[in-house]
């Protein structure tokens, strides 16, 4: 590794403005001197237009008019590809990417894509090219999957359902022919009406050769993910609190600290204590009723989100970073350094 | 939209479709239906919005009529085996369930079938006037809808196959089942449920019942200009914050379909009040 590469990982539920706000810190971290890729998954339309994004690419880009920064959008199927050949033979490369199992798993295990994002940051921290790697993590399991992908993905090509059926170690390709003689397979296939258990079976034999050196690099992934700076996006909606709630408990399961709370959409906290104020200074009467019922209903929202947050960050110890809400989430990439200008104790993480 | 025997609830993450889902299901119940709610894959969203901690496979009544219940793969898994496809009981099944709940969760079209067959066969067993699926959010829910036809198409034979097929026809019933897609008044959710209604009409595995807004803002009555002449302080931030956010949501519904619309709920504390508050709003249109 030619430098020390900063990573921040940016987690949280679905919907609540993770994308945003990685492009928003890459763009406040990137600089001359500070070579910076930001790592999306998904981006909205402008959001992708405004860093030049307009296909799947692991290969990061630079974004126009920002010194430093470049970007990339997760192509979970080419990290699979990449995977594959970088941890099994030639030969057995070849034909798993030619089953087509291997691209109904790759689209379908739910940690793939999560498996996908968590190989393609490690590959950019260890290439040495990055003084700093923000990555957006992909919207599964309230953001678990991105923690929990490399052991289950190690699991699922150790082969449970091989090891069940052939109880060997580490079955070659003649077991294939005993095990398919077994009765428990003629049942399967009477059941399932075709060799499908037989053809999948000869797949994850393929895969499963891939076990050992896999299991290594998921340990190394997990390595990364621990020494990352971790930061929970989540917005005071009851929905994303009780999902992020349930995060952080499981957080500690998989030996993840989070750095800090990130609460996306922030009133600020005065309008709670205005709003039980009268207002004097509008002297149009209609006017200031309709904006004191609007500022009494914003203003209970206020309260409601300081008292939410104050529990999370409270309890787990971690500063809180509030960004405030805007009605348009900003996409040029000016404004999205503007998004993070005034959240206080940001710049420390970063 | 409550007339159907299956109503699975879809859109993109943390639009609020378990909120509606759940609302949807006391909506009926309080109408007299038996309901069952049941989640497909989020183990977490429609347990909250109903007040309880856990959800399990077997159904958990929430109150008078309306139950709710999880999709467990390996219950459901044995469920299909057994029940669906008849498995004679001497064969050793529960070997055989392991070994393919192992399959289940790898092979392609196994695991989605399984999931999305738990909710049908629940309408096929007649027990229920009403099944609300939690449904996977969007990018998910296109292989779950795919996966009768993506068996259909790997196993040319047999009894899979002819469950597959039976799935697959109670699935396009539109008698019967109805896709309802929640969405709110932003880019990417408008944008993907778009997408979806696009996909939707051109695959036809399932109808689409109808398509909801959720979080819809009010407009304040008075006009930008009024609330900009006021001076500055949280009463003119706070107009300028709800009459910008108007703004960019009118433009984003003038692009889906005029159906019903959810408003933005000030002041609400647990998932379990949204869905409460929901459904009272829902008694209206529902």
């Amino acid at each position: 590794m030619s430098r020390d590469t900063k990573t921040i990982i940016v987690t949280g539920a679905g919907g609540v403005g993770k994308t945003t706000i990685s492009a928003a810190m890459a763009v406040r971290m990137a600089g001359p001197n500070r070579r910076t890729v930001v790592m999306t998954v998904d981006p909205a339309r402008r959001l992708a237009d405004a860093l030049d994004l307009h296909a799947l690419s692991n290969e990061p880009t630079p974004v126009p008019d920002v010194t430093g920064l470049w970007a990339s959008t997760l192509d979970a199927s080419a990290s699979w590809e990449g995977v594959v050949h970088r941890y099994s033979d030639p030969e057995v490369a070849d034909r798993l990417l030619k089953n087509h199992y291997f691209r109904a798993i790759a689209d379908r295990f739910p940690a793939a894509q999560a498996f996908a994002a968590t190989e393609t940051m490690s590959t950019m921290i260890e290439s040495g090219q990055w003084d700093a790697i923000v990555v957006d993590t992909p919207p599964s399991a309230g953001g678990l999957d991105f923690f929990l992908a490399p052991s289950q993905t190690a699991d699922l090509v150790g082969g449970k359902l091989l090891h069940w059926l052939t109880g060997a170690q580490l079955p070659g390709r003649r077991f294939l022919y005993r095990f398919t003689g077994r009765p428990i397979l003629k049942i399967a296939d009477t059941i399932l009406g075709g060799p499908l258990l037989e053809d999948v079976a000869e797949f994850l034999l393929d895969l499963r050769t891939m076990y050992d050196r896999l299991a290594a690099r998921a340990a190394t992934i997990q390595l990364h993910q621990q020494r990352a700076t971790t930061v929970v996006v989540t917005t005071a909606d009851p929905a994303p609190m009780t999902e992020v709630l349930r995060f952080f408990e499981e957080l500690t399961e998989v030996e993840v600290e989070p750095s800090a709370v990130l609460l996306n959409r922030a009133l600020p906290a005065a309008w709670a204590d205005a709003a039980r104020s009268p207002i004097r200074d509008i002297p149009d009467a209609e006017v200031r009723a309709v904006l004191k019922a609007n500022l009494v209903r914003w203003g209970g929202e206020s309260r409601r989100q300081a008292s939410s947050m104050e529990g999370i960050a409270g309890r787990y110890g971690l500063p809180l970073l509030t960004v405030p809400w805007m009605a348009e989430p900003p996409m040029a990439v000016e404004n999205l350094a503007l998004l993070l200008n005034e959240v206080t104790g940001l710049d420390d993480l970063l | 939209m409550l007339d159907r025997r299956l109503l699975f609830v879809s859109g993109k993450g943390g639009v609020g479709k378990s909120a509606v889902a759940a609302a949807l299901g006391i909506v009926a119940a309080r109408r007299g239906k038996r309901v069952l709610a049941i989640s497909m894959t989020d183990p977490v969203g429609l347990a909250a919005h109903f007040g309880v901690p856990d959800l399990t496979y077997d159904p958990l009544q929430i109150r008078p009529g309306l139950y709710a219940a999880l999709v467990d793969r390996s219950r459901a898994l044995d469920e299909y085996l057994g029940l669906q496809l008849h498995v004679v009981r001497s064969l050793p099944t529960r070997q055989l369930s392991n070994a393919l709940s192992v399959l289940a969760d790898t092979a392609p079209g196994i695991r989605e079938i399984v999931t999305m067959g738990k909710p049908i066969f629940e309408v096929w067993r007649e027990e229920w006037d009403l099944v609300i699926v939690d449904a996977p959010a969007l990018g998910q829910l296109q292989s779950y809808l795919a996966a009768p036809q993506t068996i259909t198409g790997l196993v040319p034979t047999g009894a899979v196959q002819e469950q597959a097929e039976r799935l697959e026809s109670t699935l396009s019933d539109p008698a019967v089942s109805g896709l309802l897609l929640v969405t709110i008044p932003e880019e990417l959710a408008i944008l993907e449920t778009r997408e979806a209604i696009a996909q939707m009409d051109a695959q036809r595995q399932i109808l689409i019942a109808g398509v909801v807004a959720n979080r819809v803002l009010e407009p304040l009555g008075i006009s930008a200009k009024a609330i900009e002449e006021v001076p500055d302080g949280p009463p003119r931030a706070a107009g300028v914050l709800h009459s910008r956010l108007v703004a960019a949501q009118s433009d984003w519904l003038e692009s889906i379909p005029d159906d019903p619309r959810l408003p933005f709920l000030f002041g609400f504390h647990t998932p379990a009040e949204v869905a409460e508050r929901l459904a009272e709003i829902c008694e209206a249109f529902a």
